[in-house]
Order: C-alpha cells, then sequence, then structure tokens
C-alpha cells in the first residue's frame, strides 16, 4: 500500500507514523527546507522583530503566510511555516481539549455542528496526549472538560507561574456576570514531570521563555519528535512543493506532481511525480485549500476555500500592583474558562482567556518600547534603570481568543499573482462579523472587570494608525491572529455542503483525505493543535483498517500513537 | 575606551564593571562613536542598533532585562519551575 503524504507537520507526521508502523510505505512530501534547530536559535536572538517566522529560513520556493494577498476588509494575520515540522515546530505548545459544546455551534450559537461528538473524539484526545506529551492534572481539567475516569495525563502539570498565584489569589472566586472566575491549569505539549510509565522526549521545560517560535532546551513537542520514531518504510523527501493531485475518471486519486528546488533563492526546480494507493494532504488549512483548487478535485460542494476561521485574539495588558518576574517559564500556564460555554454563546462569540506571562512583549513591544518611552521622557542613569525595572517587573497581557463562526464568505481562492515556481500565491477575503466583534466587546469588558479586582493599571489602547484597528459600536477595538486558520476544508455529514467526511476523507474520491485544522467545522476557543492531532489519529487509524481490509491482508491496527494510554 | 564605558555608565545607570561584565565595551565603543545619548541608551538596553542587533550577545545582555532582573527570552533556563518563585525585588 503507497501513500503519499503531503505536509510533514502536525497532522502529516503523525499520519505518516501510524500508516508505516502498519506497514504502508509511506512518502513525505513537504514544501519547506530540513529544519536547523540551532540556526534557529541564533537568528531567533539576532532578529530584531521577533516574530514567530523570524527564526526560520525563507525560501522563494515555497514562501510561508508572508506570501499570502488579502482582498478582504479585514486582514488574515495569522502566520504558518512551510518548512519540515511546519507550523507546529513554531507553536506555543498549549493542548486544552475543545469543549462538548464546541462540537454543537450550530446549534447552540452560530457556525456549523461536527458529524462526531466530543465523546467520539475523548480517546483520541486520550491517545493524542500520551503521543505528544501533554502536561496536565486530570482532575484539574475535569472542572471544566469530561476526561474519562481514572486517566491520566502523561506528565504531571506543569508549576504555575508567580503571576498565576498572584492573580488567582484576588480572581478566584470572585463573578463576573453571573459567571464564577477560576484560573485553571492549562495543558501543555512541554516536558514537566512524568508520570509512572511514561519516558518523556526532550528535556524538561527550562523556562526559557521563548516556546514560541522556539525552545531552545528541545522541551516542547514538533512533529519532528514524532518523525524520530517513524519506521524505515516512511521517506521524507523535503523541497518538494506539491502543485497536483490527480485523479482519474471515477475520482479515484492515483498520483500527485511535485517541484524539486535545491537553491533557496529562485523558483528554479524539476518536475516530478509520485504514484499513490491513498494521498493524504496534510499541508495546513490554507495550503490544503490552495491544492485542492490548483487540482480541481474534492470541490463538488463548492465549499474548498471557504469557512476560513481563526481565533481572532484581544489583548488587553497592565501593571500588576507589585513586581510579578515576567518573562520567565512558559508563556501562559492558566486561563479562566467560565466564558467559554452557556446561552451569551447564543448571541456573541464565547472566548477563553490566558494570563499571559511574557509582560507586554506581544501587545506592546515590551522591554524596547518601555526605554524607548523613558528615554524619550529624558530618564537617564538611576533613574532610567528604576522605571524599567518597575514597568516591566509588573507587566502582564491577558489574550482573549474569540470564536470565529464557520462563513462560507471568509474563503482561500487562487489569486491572479504567481510565487517563483509559479504557483497561485492564495488570496484571502477576510472579515469579522458582528457575532465575533460583541465577542471582542464582551471580551474587552471582562477584561476591565478582572483588571479592577486585580487593582491593576489597565495601559491597554487601540489606535487608529495601528494595524487591525477597527471600531464596534464606537468602541475602539483590535484584533491579532492567533495562527489557528481552520475550516477549508470543512468536515460535516453530508458531501452537500462540506468537502470531508468524519474521517478527514474527502466526499468526492474515495482515496483522498485533506487532514488538519481545515477540517474542523467550528474552532471553539482552544488552540485547535491537540484536536487537529485527536483527528489526525483518528484518521490514521480508519486508514489503517480501511486499506488493510481493502487489499484483504491482515495488518493489525496498533492503538493510534506509539505510547498507548494506561487503560 | 574608559571614556566611552563612563559615558555609558551615567546615561544606563549601570556601574563601569557591570558594563563591563557584559564583554560588550569594545564593540559597542566602536559602534557607537558620534552617537547621541540615546542612540547609547538603546544600545546598552535592548542590544538594538541603528535597527539591527549586531550579534547574540548584544541580545542577551540587554541591561533592560538586566534590570528587570530576568534572562533576555531565549537566551537562559533559569530551571524547571523557577517561575512560580517570588521574583527579586525592584530595581537596583
Amino acid at each position: 500500500m503507497r501513500a503519499v503524504v503531503v505536509g510533514a507537520g502536525f497532522a502529516g507526521s503523525l499520519i505518516a507514523k501510524v500508516l508505516g508502523d502498519n506497514g504502508f510505505q509511506v512518502l513525505v512530501l513537504e514544501a519547506g527546507a530540513q529544519t536547523d534547530h540551532d540556526e534557529a536559535v541564533r537568528r531567533f536572538r539576532t532578529a530584531l522583530v521577533k516574530t514567530p517566522l523570524a527564526p526560520y529560513r525563507r525560501t522563494e520556493a515555497a514562501p510561508s503566510s508572508d506570501y499570502l494577498v488579502n482582498t478582504g476588509p479585514f486582514a488574515y494575520s495569522s502566520p504558518y511555516l512551510r518548512m519540515n515540522g511546519g507550523t507546529g515546530t513554531v507553536w506555543t505548545g498549549i493542548t486544552p481539549r475543545m469543549h462538548p459544546e464546541d462540537f454543537r455551534t450550530a446549534d447552540l450559537g452560530r457556525g456549523r455542528n461536527w458529524p462526531l461528538s466530543y465523546d467520539d473524539l475523548e480517546p483520541c484526545y486520550r491517545a493524542a496526549e500520551w503521543e505528544i506529551g501533554v502536561a496536565a492534572d486530570a482532575d484539574e481539567q475535569r472542572l471544566h472538560v469530561p476526561v474519562a475516569d481514572g486517566y491520566v495525563y502523561p506528565m504531571h502539570a506543569l508549576p504555575r507561574t508567580y503571576l498565576d498565584h498572584a492573580v488567582a489569589s484576588v480572581v478566584d472566586g470572585a463573578q463576573i456576570d453571573g459567571r464564577e472566575l477560576l484560573l485553571v491549569g492549562t495543558p501543555q505539549a512541554r516536558n514537566g514531570v512524568p508520570v509512572s510509565g511514561y519516558r518523556p522526549d526532550g528535556n524538561r521545560c527550562a523556562g526559557f521563555a521563548s516556546c514560541v517560535p522556539v525552545c531552545p532546551e528541545d522541551a516542547k513537542y514538533t512533529p519532528h519528535r514524532t518523525q524520530k520514531r517513524w519506521s524505515p518504510n516512511v521517506e521524507l523527501r523535503t523541497r518538494c512543493v506539491v502543485n497536483r493531485v490527480h485523479a482519474d475518471e471515477f475520482g479515484r486519486v492515483t498520483k500527485v506532481s511535485y517541484q524539486r528546488y535545491e537553491d533557496d533563492t529562485t523558483g528554479m526546480h524539476t518536475r516530478q511525480e509520485a504514484e499513490a494507493d491513498v494521498v493524504v494532504l496534510a499541508a495546513h488549512a490554507i495550503e490544503n485549500a490552495k491544492l485542492l483548487l490548483m487540482s480541481g478535485l474534492a470541490n463538488s460542494s463548492d465549499q474548498v476555500g471557504r469557512n476560513l476561521m481563526d481565533h481572532p485574539a484581544l489583548l488587553t495588558w497592565a501593571l500588576m500592583p507589585h513586581p510579578i518576574g515576567p518573562f520567565r517559564g512558559p508563556g501562559s500556564t492558566t486561563s479562566i474558562e467560565a466564558f467559554r460555554c452557556g446561552r451569551d454563546r447564543a448571541t456573541r462569540a464565547p472566548f477563553r482567556i490566558e494570563i499571559g506571562n511574557w509582560g507586554w512583549g506581544w501587545s506592546a513591544g515590551s522591554p524596547d518600547s518601555d526605554t524607548a518611552e523613558f528615554v524619550a521622557a529624558g530618564l537617564r542613569g538611576t533613574a532610567l534603570r528604576r522605571a524599567v525595572a518597575d514597568r516591566v517587573g509588573r507587566q502582564f497581557t491577558l489574550q482573549f481568543e474569540i470564536e470565529q463562526e464557520a462563513d462560507p464568505a471568509n474563503r482561500v481562492t487562487l489569486g491572479a499573482d504567481r510565487d517563483a515556481m509559479g504557483n497561485p500565491r492564495p488570496s484571502i477575503h477576510y472579515t469579522l462579523s458582528d457575532y465575533v466583534k460583541d465577542g471582542l466587546l464582551a471580551a474587552k469588558r471582562v477584561s476591565d472587570r478582572i483588571f479592577e479586582l486585580l487593582g491593576a493599571d489597565d495601559y491597554t489602547s487601540y489606535k487608529p494608525d495601528e494595524e487591525r484597528y477597527f471600531e464596534h459600536n464606537g468602541e475602539p477595538l483590535r484584533h491579532w491572529g492567533a495562527g489557528h486558520g481552520g475550516g477549508t476544508h470543512v468536515m460535516g455529514s453530508s458531501p452537500r455542503d462540506s468537502v470531508v467526511d468524519q474521517w478527514q476523507r474527502c466526499w468526492d474520491h474515495p482515496n483522498l483525505y485533506a487532514v488538519g485544522c481545515g477540517s474542523m467545522p467550528s474552532l471553539g476557543t482552544t488552540n485547535p493543535s491537540l484536536t487537529m492531532a485527536a483527528l489526525a489519529l483518528r484518521t490514521a487509524d480508519h486508514l489503517v483498517t480501511a486499506f488493510s481490509r481493502a487489499t484483504g491482508r491482515a495488518v493489525l491496527a496498533e492503538p493510534a500513537g506509539s505510547r498507548p494510554p494506561p487503560r | 575606551m574608559d571614556a566611552f564605558v563612563e559615558l555609558s555608565a551615567e546615561l544606563t545607570g549601570f556601574s563601569a564593571e557591570e558594563l563591563r561584565s557584559t564583554g560588550l565595551v569594545e564593540q559597542y565603543a566602536t559602534l557607537a562613536r558620534g552617537a547621541s545619548d540615546a542612540e547609547i541608551i538603546q544600545l546598552w538596553y535592548t542590544g538594538v542598533w541603528r535597527g539591527v542587533i549586531p550579534s547574540s550577545r548584544a541580545y542577551a545582555e540587554g541591561l533592560a532585562w538586566r534590570a528587570v532582573g530576568v534572562a533576555a527570552p531565549g537566551t537562559d533556563g533559569p530551571g524547571f519551575g523557577s517561575w512560580e518563585r517570588r521574583p527579586r525585588g525592584s530595581a537596583s
């Protein structure tokens, strides 16, 4: 059985592993170059603006999200990385599960329902948490999501930040709009103290405070870990840009065409092909949609590229009354879950609140911006040193992840412009609905109340000359891209209005799969990588079963993930 | 060289000894010839010289981080769970 997997990121690496373990001949074609961890660490340190993509090599042949063309009223500003390991190299490593309600967003709020329930996915969540290595406490998670009885995460919850303790001591038990606040530990794909029977890969988190975009300690899960455990029948080819998937007259996919390049600075390439019995597209929501559109496949529903969603994030920032020591350890180790669910969801987008431990780094460019401000005000010498210490030492940020509903008008199409290889640049038409804007506004109000409870000095300001500024109901707002693109090959229960079925198989093609966040009918309010991983493992098991049956060979499907959970 | 260190100490609020311990005095003295006070401070505090960070060390030794008492992100791991501890007090 020959499988071609397009994309060596999160989903592709996991699926390749399970297929390889089950005797498939797997060819993984990755558009980007190989990763160089040490080079990334060096480049991070000398990058003037430490954006997620800054440490990684950019190739002309396979540019990352900076080659998107925005045509809509709002800029789609979430980055993704085309490189071995994909955006899963850069990710923050926060791994909450979606809430059961999030699978029924059409019934309870806006957007679309999933064709499967939380209960259907729960065993895959467990498998994914053991495969990628998640640190969390099951009892603590049960406070807001159902976790199977007796289940243990492979690692104990990470210690909370000093900031978390300071915030929790005031906020826990307080009420806003009739909702009780409680800081809950955030599951993390970052090495902590293992439970008995689990051996972590990589080092324990030492608190380098640069998880995005690179963990110098290799304490954060990246797809490279899964790749290290691929069986020998999985072959990775980097610098191979797949630009066409071919199907026969019956809709069966037969092969892929790809462009192989050596030179990073031009579009020079050779053309190659690979035949396959099954093709799995795992190239990221936008790239998967682009490739399907370029191939003219899977689109009888006219939904390919549509329903582009993300988490429009709202940042608010303030000073605690006393020093809390920001920029130490992970970016966020707790969150407030009280606004994820419930009745309000019918009228405005729900949200989840992360307690941000890296000062105003993302929100306001600290500490460089503070230094510049004080220098401009004439501060010198000890007065300057004290001012910076006092200002930065008390900084924290709240990050609100707002749900965005699937809207067919938010879409990826093929732009008229071409990249260096001659492939169309994705064109993005993106906007925020009133439902989302109402959610952002509600989040801002909650932020005001939290800062008031904490006695924090609110420094949040959104100015018309800043990127992604807008007004809603006369109030200034801003949105940030969370890097959680999804929905572009949406999963559903009917081929009439969705691209893939519950197994992420394209309705129109029995042996073509499009996997990743692009399949998700809703993103809820949680960082989606864990859910993507759970779906990938579910699809991998399905592939093993379906294609073993097809060939009549008895291939034993080992449990998805290489370290089955202890139940 | 000494004149540059003295000027830098006066501008930054860090002692000549603290500045020398960064290992950056020579590089910065050369770079900052004829620079304004504000540029010298920016270089010492953030490691940025006219829109460029000249070396990993310049970033890692940024005095803004030292003023706060934390390592520049991505340059040092203070240890598992260290983030839970009370931070040291405020300035100097």
